[in-house]
């Protein structure tokens, strides 16, 4: 085979998994993918509906503030979480076939992005609705998209090679992750804190991400240099250090499988 | 494709043996009641009490397989076949010792890898043919010829947690078998699916794809399945190479050991 029909190949393969990751995850309701669609608006109209009073006066647009930064947040969860047990799931499958393991993280990470995708119909929708007026900063919005899609990424190749070792892993990680969307700014705004947590959130990857898509979106601001730089470090870092570890720890994997 | 220091072939090797095993040994190390807790693995690390053991499932094994030779590995549970298939595909790297054997050629025949009891039949077909290796349009054009071999007409649009287990593997091993025989096929206990006609049926399909010329290696620990498709023999115990040779020799003197 070629390098070409190789390629080819694995696209075809991470398009199956994919798919069946997709059909799994609705395999027994009715609405099926329409759930990404919802799920955001519904949760959308909650925090609306307790938040946008509280947060009227520093907030001009509650429920898309809200919403741009779910989405975003929904995507980093969704790829990380699922990723994360993906070699030990697919263990009977990892050892037999001749395809990198890899393949088995992007796809957990691709169903979250495929994912992504349908949420962000309704964002669409609802900027309509919400009468945001259209931008040519919007145009920047996929950018950062795919940088945070290499974060998610990265981070999933750390986790999922670290959890074939330990499995507490996973738990440690979900405590981490509440802890980390309160300090991600997501339904609140940060102007109201004050001193170290404030430094925190403003160190955090997710925020950088989440605060530009609400600039390029809602303001129409481009993200400042600092933030670019934020941006491009987390997710081309991140990336390079999860494919240069689980390179590294490829063998020992198998072996612990 | 896996990138694998045993993939170049010396130039001295170019007409020589099909696949060449020397000196490969596999050892795992595990860990003396593992830590599988961050908490228990820091404990032990500051204490310093890790404590390994080497289990060694490989030892020093060398043997050469010819082009066109059908090869049966025989051994008990455990004894460390399956260890020995996983580094000839290029699954696992050897602790020491190598393997000269062109992948690409190298098609491991197992059933139903990867097949999701949630999805159709149909869905599996392009699932597990997609894992196996086929290409699309591979599958589009031989579906209806899977689905004729597995005798599923009419069940494609069902899920397959419906399928009787005869069902299931019958499903697995047409798609198994539909691609024309690689060059070096492996085989991992493949004989014997479904009810007794199937069976007739598939074992038939085997022996075609053995004797249509390619190299084969297969596993099992059945000596009349080795006797009867094999032109070679290989006797693994406990990780040692025990004989190598006739098949019907080497399937006595591994009966014979089974009584004592």
């Amino acid at each position: 085979m070629s390098d070409f029909s190789i390629g080819k190949q694995y696209a075809f393969v991470i398009q199956q998994l994919t798919s069946r990751e997709i059909k799994r995850k609705y395999a027994r309701s009715y609405l099926g993918i329409l759930w990404s669609v919802l799920n955001p608006l519904l949760s959308m109209a909650v925090l609306s509906l307790i938040f946008s009073q509280l947060f009227r006066r520093s907030i001009e647009n509650y429920p898309i503030y809200y919403l741009t930064g779910y989405i975003l947040w929904q995507m980093f969860t969704g790829a990380t979480t699922a990723a994360i047990s993906t070699l030990v799931d697919n263990k009977p499958l990892l050892l037999k076939v001749k395809f990198p393991m890899e393949l088995f993280v992007l796809t957990r990470a691709y169903t979250a992005l495929v994912n992504f995708l349908y949420s962000a119909a309704a964002y669409v929708v609802m900027l309509l609705v919400f009468q945001i007026t259209p931008k040519w900063t919007m145009l920047f919005s996929p950018v950062i998209i795919l940088l945070l899609f290499l974060f998610s990424l990265g981070l999933s190749y750390l986790l999922a090679a670290a959890y074939v070792f330990f499995g507490d892993i996973r738990h440690l990680y979900s405590v981490f992750l509440t802890l980390w969307m309160y300090c991600s700014a997501i339904f609140y705004p940060v102007e109201q804190l004050e001193g170290v947590i404030r430094v925190i959130i403003l160190c955090n990857p997710l925020y950088a991400y989440i605060h530009s898509l609400r600039g390029v979106v809602m303001e129409g601001v481009l993200p400042g240099g600092w933030e670019l730089a934020q941006m491009f470090m987390w997710g081309i870092g991140m990336m390079a250090a999860g494919m240069f570890i689980f390179r590294r720890s490829k063998n020992k994997i198998i072996q612990k499988l | 494709m896996q990138k694998n220091r045993s993939k170049t072939i010396p130039s001295v090797m170019e007409n020589g043996p099909e696949i060449l095993v020397k000196n490969v040994t596999m050892q795992f190390r595990r860990a003396k009641d593992e830590a599988s807790s961050i908490k228990e693995w820091m404990v032990r690390t500051i204490r310093r009490q890790h404590r390994y053991e080497t289990f060694t499932a490989l030892d020093n094994i060398s043997f050469s397989i010819e082009k066109g030779e059908v090869v049966g590995i025989l051994g008990t549970n455990g004894s460390g076949k399956s260890t020995l298939l996983k580094i000839i595909s290029g699954a696992l790297i050897p602790t020491s010792g190598r393997v000269w054997v062109d992948r690409k050629k190298v098609q491991l025949l197992t059933l139903g890898t990867g097949f999701d009891m949630e999805l159709t039949g149909r869905e599996n077909i392009y699932l597990n043919g997609a894992i196996i290796g086929y290409p699309k349009e591979f599958l589009d054009e031989k579906f209806d010829e899977i689905v004729r071999f597995a005798e599923l007409e009419g069940f494609m649009e069902e899920k397959v947690r419906n399928y009787s287990s005869g069902m299931v593997s019958r499903l697995g091993f047409a798609i198994a078998t539909i691609a024309d025989t690689p060059e070096i096929l492996i085989l991992d206990e493949v004989l014997s699916v479904g009810d007794l006609f199937f069976r007739k049926k598939s074992e038939q399909r085997i022996r075609e794809m053995i004797h249509s010329g390619s190299t084969v290696l297969m596993v099992s620990h059945s000596p009349s399945v080795i006797q009867n498709n094999c032109t070679k023999a290989i006797w693994i115990e406990k990780g040692r190479l025990m004989a190598i040779g006739d098949p019907a020799e080497i399937c006595r003197a591994y009966e014979k050991r089974d009584r004592t």
